[in-house]
């Protein structure tokens, strides 16, 4: 495998896996990857100059998972994203200064400086903000799943999670509810290797997809590096949804590229694992896939960087919070939910 | 008005609320076919069907969990613990994701929790507790904990109708042994304290099942005119209701059934030594139950839980100062 | 030194890559650091000339320490800024770990931090040579009044809020001394006598009042009373009644009427030369209407009663008495009648009989004590009980002493091995 992918990662262009997909949308996977890529490094350079307190973690290397399956589903669908899917963010609508301030603990953030770093979720854009025990989300998810079923809606709800997430009782408890009340939801596993230093080896005996027929629902594994792939396995969860069919478990297997967070230094994965795993890069992948296309990359990557710096410049504009206010609202005085996002897929649209 | 027990009152609520409001649901182990541990919900079934009383797999965290999720996508939940004491296998769905979503993202979560909790009957240390001190401690959760049939009505309804989070402690003992006149159709009871008994010479503090045995303690004791007062909502506390009641008296004795270390009478104390000082004619006498498991034999549960004539004893005492 | 993770506390300079008066724009590489937890590269915040370097390869140093300042007024190509004849305007506005357009997030945060902290409001606390009360310092204070002059009616006497309350309306506060006062009191001298027509105005007595004073007279003129206490463990009955909720009177009632069963003789009146018994128990009880007065309702055939039933007719009885709703067919026949004032901690006392009845019991406070128990083997320990007196006042025109200790051994009997 090592070999090949070594191989793969020259110039051949990977194969078609969706006929889905058009060439705007194949450019806007990669559009939303590298703004991922990008606002993370540049996020990491303002963490080092100071700017960003608390620690800092990254999807470097994961861009795929969160990118594809968001893609994939509607402006009422809704998602739980977890810390290292930022391009879900950006494919709902967040505003990129936004994302910055929040990594800053401005008062533009998503949270006002109430929550730091990737714990946000924007409500108006029908996103829910993870919490630091990541399985939980897996039944927030459930649950609003549940009031669409009791609703009669056509909507789905998902939500991503990590491998150490499978050793956790809301795993069994939001898998178990889902199956038993056939809820149109999909659980992304997000095997990245490592829970923190814990290779997956040491998290579990049973590989967790494995687990979902337990339940009576199908788990299916998907390249987790391939956004393409992602979008289609999770296109085809979100058809099954829809029709009654109940929950799907996706198991995307990729890898994390960075430390757990900003002062983890990685010295515990094996060096040949690192290597064989930068071949297999979901950016490179995308860019050959559109370069094929005929588009031109350079041209995309300006453009993104150009919004990076406009929004970095913004954010940096946008106060502290005001310590007085950081006793406000604990307690909301009226109603505040879930609003519809962006849905960007031509598929929405009549397209494709 | 119709006379109800406690146990009425409380399923008379979530029927009217249910009946008026389609968003109301409610969600717990063995509350459909069965109507509950209680039979709280009995009938329910019968009347809204299983979507809207639904049975849930034996999963604490998964009830809260599906709750909020329910909720932030605009339905009303009443998510019923089957005893207070099952809800640390739901605390951190609880605490870390309702408690803190609307401070975080301004995401409001309308869960109302119900906890069936209290002693007094050979419970034994997993069915006696009184937990409301951990939500206390909890930011972003509302805590009421009513004493009459009335107010349970009244606070039920205004928890499904508030946009947080609000654990409902309902206490089991009084659930048929408590009766009262409610009044049909919806009303809403407003979080704050109410004055059971008012009173001139001492104060005693209390909530939940302790109002009525501050009640029975003090109807007649050597005279003195006795004031209860019956917090009902332990989050918002009351503040002005309580320091009121202490200029008014200078004396005050703190009921909890709840173990004494950090209870709502703790803080009710600590409020009082902060901003009551120099109304105070005696110390703040504080009668709970100690720092143990609530055990299972009849002699040593009513050794630690409070009494009447603990109470008794406590009022006396203070009287004497 | 920036903060890299959450728990680091300090790094080391391992390399310079900008000397002071070389040119390094934003996000340039410009140092390499290392910490306990990772070694990395340290980008420039701003664009400018390096001005000085003041930490040195090698050094150590706490978070939040300035490496560097960066001259942001340079020019690419100009002249160092601390070359120039004008000393440094603006360099040293930007530090390494904080531009100047960014707070300072390393300094202290405690003003911000204690405006929001939830706090009360602590009073200051006075001090004097006896010890007082908040509230009544405060009182004092405000008034003025010298609370050595104050008789305290508390424990130990002290001075409590009624006693300050009362000494201020009573006239007590002394008026703040002008100069030409002194400290000088007269003599008060022998005390007056009281001219008669200060004496307080009488009040008839309440009709009830004369009524129950009637009453009370002809029963210890007429009645020959005797009265025999016997004492009791309650212990039993304290447990049963955390399941029931229920007050120790019922208990008692119901274990008296047993009793009452194998002693018909004190279900009974005797009036004149005539002593009837009864079958049935007409329970009266004796209800205190505070000042009002004390009346004497009855539960007919008693017996019928369950504890609990016993119970609810006792608080039914007593809610009537106190709205006045008492009925004369409901104090009428009684045969035998419990008075309970145990309830304001009293532990004995000697109950008039209520005529024609011949005999009444008194139960009072049941109090826990240490006593010394038996067990089957014949062991003694102590133990703390629930303890009371059950004191009853007998006729001994209509029966003797040895009966009424029969009867309280039989009542005692019951009630210690309540089921």
């Amino acid at each position: 495998m090592a070999t090949e992918a070594a191989q793969s990662g020259t110039s051949e262009v990977p194969p078609e896996v969706s006929e889905h997909l058009t060439t705007d949308d194949r450019v806007g996977l990669l559009r939303a990857m590298l703004m991922m890529r990008g606002i993370e490094e540049r996020a990491m350079t303002l963490y080092r100059q100071g700017k960003v307190p608390g620690s800092f973690y990254d999807g470097f290397g994961q861009e795929a998972v969160s990118a594809g399956p968001a893609w994939a589903m509607a402006a009422q669908d809704r998602l739980c994203i977890l810390h290292r899917d930022l391009a879900a963010h950006v494919i709902r609508g967040v505003p990129i200064e936004r994302i910055f301030a929040q990594y800053m603990g401005r008062e533009g953030g998503i949270t006002g400086g109430r929550d730091g770093n990737v714990h946000f979720g924007d409500r108006t854009k029908g996103c829910v903000g993870m919490v630091s025990m990541l399985p939980d989300m897996m039944l927030i998810a459930t649950g609003l799943a549940m009031a669409f079923k009791m609703r009669g809606e056509a909507r789905v709800a998902m939500t991503w999670f990590g491998d150490g997430s499978t050793s956790r009782g809301d795993f069994h408890e939001a898998m178990n509810w889902a199956g038993l009340q056939r809820l149109p939801v999909i659980f992304i596993l997000e095997n990245n290797q490592y829970a923190y230093s814990t290779p997956v080896d040491q998290q579990f005996a049973v590989n967790p997809v494995e687990r979902a027929a337990a339940y009576g629902f199908p788990g299916v594994e998907v390249d987790g590096n391939d956004v393409e792939a992602t979008f289609e396995i999770t296109r085809q969860a979100r058809e099954r949804a829809l029709a009654g069919e109940g929950p799907t478990l996706i198991e995307a297997v990729t890898m994390r590229m960075h430390g757990h967070a900003a002062h983890d230094d990685m010295k515990y994965v094996p060096k040949e694992q690192v290597t064989e795993w930068q071949a297999k890069d979901p950016i490179d992948r995308q860019v050959r896939r559109v370069e094929a296309l005929g588009i031109d990359v350079a041209a995309v990557r300006e453009e993104v960087k150009a919004a990076i710096d406009e929004a970095v410049a913004a954010a940096l504009e946008s106060p502290m919070p005001d310590g007085e206010t950081a006793t406000d609202r604990v307690f909301a005085d009226e109603p505040a939910l879930l609003e519809d996002g962006n849905a960007p897929w031509s598929g929405f649209k009549g397209g494709a | 008005m119709p006379t109800m027990t406690y146990l009425q009152a409380i399923s008379s609520a979530m029927r009217e609320e249910m009946r008026s409001d389609e968003r109301v649901f409610v969600m717990g182990e063995d509350i459909g076919v069965f109507g509950g541990a209680f039979k709280v919900t009995d009938g329910l079934f019968d009347e809204f069907g299983p979507q809207r009383v639904m049975d849930t797999p034996l999963a604490e965290s998964a009830i809260i969990g599906c709750a909020i999720g329910a909720a932030c996508e605009g339905l009303r939940p009443i998510a019923e613990m089957q005893f207070s004491d099952f809800i640390s296998c739901g605390f951190d769905q609880l605490v870390n994701v309702a408690g803190k979503m609307y401070y975080r993202q301004g995401l409001s979560v309308n869960i109302t929790v119900r906890l069936p909790s209290g002693g007094g009957f050979s419970g034994g240390p997993y069915h006696s507790q009184n937990p409301e001190g951990w939500f206390m401690h909890a930011p972003g959760l509302k805590v009421v904990a009513p004493s009459t049939p009335e107010d349970a009505k009244g606070l039920l309804i205004s928890a499904v109708r508030d946009p947080n989070p609000v654990v409902f402690m309902e206490h089991k003992h009084l659930y048929r042994r408590i009766k009262g006149e409610v009044a049909d159709g919806t009303y809403e009871t407003p979080f704050t304290a109410r004055i059971a008994r008012a009173g001139t010479d001492l104060t005693v503090i209390a909530y939940g099942a302790m109002v009525h045995t501050a009640l029975e303690a003090t109807e007649d004791l050597d005279g003195a005119s006795v004031e209860v007062l019956d917090l009902r909502s332990l989050v918002p506390l009351d503040e002005e209701a309580i320091l009121a009641s202490v200029r008014k008296t200078s004396k005050v004795v703190i009921i909890d059934e709840a173990n004494a270390t950090c209870a709502a009478g703790a803080q009710v104390s600590s409020l009082i030594a902060e901003r009551a000082w120099e109304d105070l004619d005696g110390p703040v006498v504080r009668v709970a139950t100690p720092d143990v498991p609530i055990p299972f034999s009849p002699t040593l549960e009513q050794a630690v839980l409070p009494q009447v004539d603990d109470v008794k004893e406590a009022c006396r005492e203070l009287l004497g100062y | 030194m920036p903060q890299m993770g959450v728990s680091v506390a300090e790094g080391t300079v391992v390399e310079w890559k900008k000397q002071p008066g070389d040119w390094v724009e934003a996000d340039e590489i410009i140092a390499s650091i290392s910490t306990d937890k990772i070694d990395t590269d340290v980008e420039a915040p701003a664009s400018g000339r390096v001005q000085e370097v003041l930490v040195e390869v090698g050094a150590t140093v706490d978070v939040g320490v300035v490496l560097a300042r960066i001259a942001t007024d340079a020019r690419p190509g100009e002249a160092h800024a601390s070359e120039s004849a004008s000393e440094g305007t603006s360099e040293a506005e930007v530090a390494l770990e904080a531009p100047g357009d960014a707070p300072d997030l390393s300094g202290d945060t405690t003003e911000t931090h204690s405006g929001t902290a939830q706090r009360g409001t602590p009073e200051v606390r006075r001090s004097g040579p006896r010890r007082y009360s908040p509230v009544v310092m405060r009182i004092a204070a405000e008034h003025g009044i010298d609370l050595e002059q104050v008789e305290g009616t508390g424990r130990g006497g002290r001075v409590r809020k009624p006693d300050v309350l009362a000494f201020l309306e009573n006239g007590g506060a002394a008026e703040a001394p002008m100069h030409i006062e002194s400290p000088y009191k007269p003599d008060p001298g022998p005390p007056r006598k009281r001219p008669a027509k200060d004496a307080p105005a009488g009040q008839p007595l309440s009709r009830m009042r004369q009524s129950i004073g009637r009453a009370m007279i002809e029963s210890l003129q007429t009645a020959a009373t005797c009265t025999t206490i016997i004492e009791a463990d309650m212990t039993g009955i304290a447990a049963d009644r955390v399941k029931t909720g229920l007050t120790w009177l019922p208990y008692v009632a119901r274990a008296a009427i047993e009793a009452l069963g194998d002693f018909p003789s004190l279900n009974a009146t005797l009036e004149g030369e005539t002593f009837t018994e009864y079958e049935s128990v007409n329970l009266g009880i004796a209800v205190s209407l505070g000042t009002g007065g004390l009346i004497v309702p009855v539960i007919r055939d008693a017996q019928d009663l369950s504890i609990e039933g016993l119970g609810k007719a006792i608080k039914g009885l007593a809610r009537k008495a106190r709205d006045n709703q008492l009925t004369p067919d409901d104090v009428r026949g009684g045969t035998f009648t419990i008075t309970n004032p145990g309830g304001y901690g009293s532990v004995m006392a000697t109950p008039v009989i209520n005529l024609p009845q011949v005999a009444i019991l008194d139960t009072e406070a049941v109090v826990k004590r240490p006593v010394v128990i038996t067990d089957e083997r014949g062991n003694d320990s102590i133990a703390i009980r629930h303890m009371t007196y059950l004191c009853m006042s007998w006729d001994h025109r209509a029966l003797d002493g040895a009966l009424a200790a029969q009867f309280l051994a039989a009542l005692r009997k019951r009630l210690e091995w309540w089921t």
